[in-house]
């Protein structure tokens, strides 16, 4: 079943600068597809038009069959999205409050609220931080706690945009795995990146941008060579003609 | 970082932090009339008590000295323009300017009572989740029928929230031109410009960047807001305000 479909998509900022031009992409439910570009090629335009933070100038996008644009609430519910700066994404006072901010927001239950804040820091495993203050945290725990706040929503789409930016090996390696872990327990997952050493090994599928436009499209091991083409590093491995490892091995 | 300020919540297990926030608000409003018409004695119990309240809740000495020290700068206006504008018995005198007794009297304590307005104040956002207060002000302004009280709790709320943002990214900026010897220029008029444009810009952008997360997770006024239960040690702690503000106006 296709949870994405995106139709003629086109995008147009209040300044005249064309964002995304006539993009057509399907996501399959439960598939793990890197959008890769340079900075400027119309990569986390594309992911705000998921959840309704952009709407299409021309087009529709479609998740699990409904149009986006009318039901903002339930996409925004359905499509988690992790921005790339998580201080800005960052809410609560408190580790628990950060988290229970979309469950709140979803107007249920406090003790519905409370489960799911328990269920989401046991998932990325900040359950010991939970009175912390977020801005306290590690860069890596910084981002799995938006996981978390995510998570608590109960979304089915997971959203990254440049997951990995800024971050130690050791953080590279804590939200990796996160990321892994939640494409396992079978949540679609899209990651925007333009370096793809850390990820490319787990993806299903790789979409390439340039100038708003989707180029490429295809699986990760046929798409590698063709990386540099588009202003995109190809993977280090892949260079030397060898197979592509997880950064987790 | 916003935590070095301390007009933030932070999580603790006093007193305060336990007690309904809106008895607290109201506590914030009696006590801050009060102190407007007390005088040394009352005044000395008002610090005495809210310091206390505040180390209480896990503040230390430093941080307050830290957060009241642009406080003294709009203090020490005050107490000047009290001082050069009070007629009484003169203590010194230059050309046409004179100090003198009362106007000293007079300058400190104004200076006193706002400081316990804003110890007040600091004790009370302390303390409290900025979603409390905006489920307490939602509360309290719910009986009037032609006042939006979801849209000004939430302003509210918001209010507080971005308070440590902005002290936070005055903070950095000031640091950055620091780093780059804008202590060697003393003009300064020319330092409060280069500070407050890219502050003004930066605070924008970041209050852009918060407000379309916020976006993203479904923020709307209609939320899931805190269990709001008034206890016994609520209204004990309302009787003991009330007396102490009583015992404020009286002495």
């Amino acid at each position: 079943m296709n949870i994405i479909e995106i139709k003629n998509l086109s995008h147009r900022f209040a300044d005249g600068t064309l964002g995304l031009e006539n993009v057509n992409l399907t996501i399959r439910e439960g598939t793990f597809v890197i959008i890769a570009g340079p900075n400027g090629s119309g990569k986390t335009t594309l992911l705000k038009h998921l959840n309704g933070l952009l709407l299409p100038t021309t087009g529709t996008i479609r998740l699990a069959g409904l149009p986006v644009s009318k039901n903002l609430a339930k996409s925004r519910q359905m499509v988690g999205m992790v921005f790339q700066d998580p201080d800005s994404q960052i809410v609560g006072e408190t580790v628990c409050d950060d988290v229970a901010f979309g469950p709140e927001n979803l107007c249920l239950d406090r003790s519905e609220v409370k489960r799911r804040v328990f269920k989401s820091l046991k998932i990325v495993g900040l359950l010991d931080f939970e009175d912390q203050k977020p801005h306290l945290l590690s860069g890596g725990e910084k981002r799995r706690l938006a996981i978390a706040g995510i998570l608590a929503m109960e979304p089915n789409v997971l959203v990254f945009d440049e997951p990995f930016s800024s971050l130690d090996y050791p953080g590279v390696k804590q939200v990796l795995k996160q990321i892994i872990s939640l494409h396992r327990s079978g949540h679609t997952i899209l990651v925007a990146a333009h370096d793809l050493e850390k990820v490319i090994a787990h993806a299903d599928r790789l979409v390439i941008m340039k100038d708003g436009k989707v180029v490429k499209d295809g699986l990760p091991s046929q798409l590698l060579g063709e990386l540099e083409a588009f202003g995109i590093r190809e993977p280090c491995a892949s260079r030397l003609g060898m197979e592509v490892q997880s950064w987790l091995n | 970082m916003a935590e070095l300020s301390a007009f933030n919540f932070r999580h603790g297990s006093s007193v305060l932090h336990g007690l309904d926030v809106r008895f607290k608000l109201i506590f914030l409003v009696l006590i801050s009339f009060a102190s407007l018409k007390a005088y040394t004695v009352a005044l000395s119990v008002l610090t005495l008590v809210l310091v206390a309240s505040l180390l209480h809740a896990q503040l230390t000495f430093k941080s307050i000295l830290k957060t009241f020290r642009y406080v003294f700068v709009l203090l020490a206006f005050i107490f000047i323009a009290r001082v050069l504008s009070t007629p009484g018995s003169v203590v010194a005198e230059f050309k046409a300017i004179s100090i003198t007794r009362e106007g000293i009297y007079d300058g400190a304590l104004i200076c006193w009572r706002l400081v316990i307005v804003v110890l007040t104040g600091l004790a009370f956002v302390l303390t409290t989740r900025p979603s409390e207060i905006k489920a307490a002000v939602e509360w309290l302004l719910n009986p009037f029928p032609f006042i939006p009280s979801k849209r000004i709790a939430t302003m509210m709320s918001l209010v507080v929230r971005f308070i440590p943002v902005i002290f936070d990214q005055a903070r950095e900026t000031a640091d950055a031109q620091r780093a780059r010897g804008v202590d060697n220029r003393k003009n300064p008029v020319y330092r409060l410009r280069k500070l407050g444009i890219p502050l003004m810009r930066r605070t924008f952008e970041r209050a852009d960047k918060l407000a379309v997360a916020m976006e993203a997770r479904c923020y709307s006024e209609n939320r899931t807001d805190p269990w709001l239960c008034a206890r016994l040690r609520d209204w004990a702690a309302l009787f003991v305000v009330i007396c102490l503000c009583m015992f404020i106006v009286v002495w």
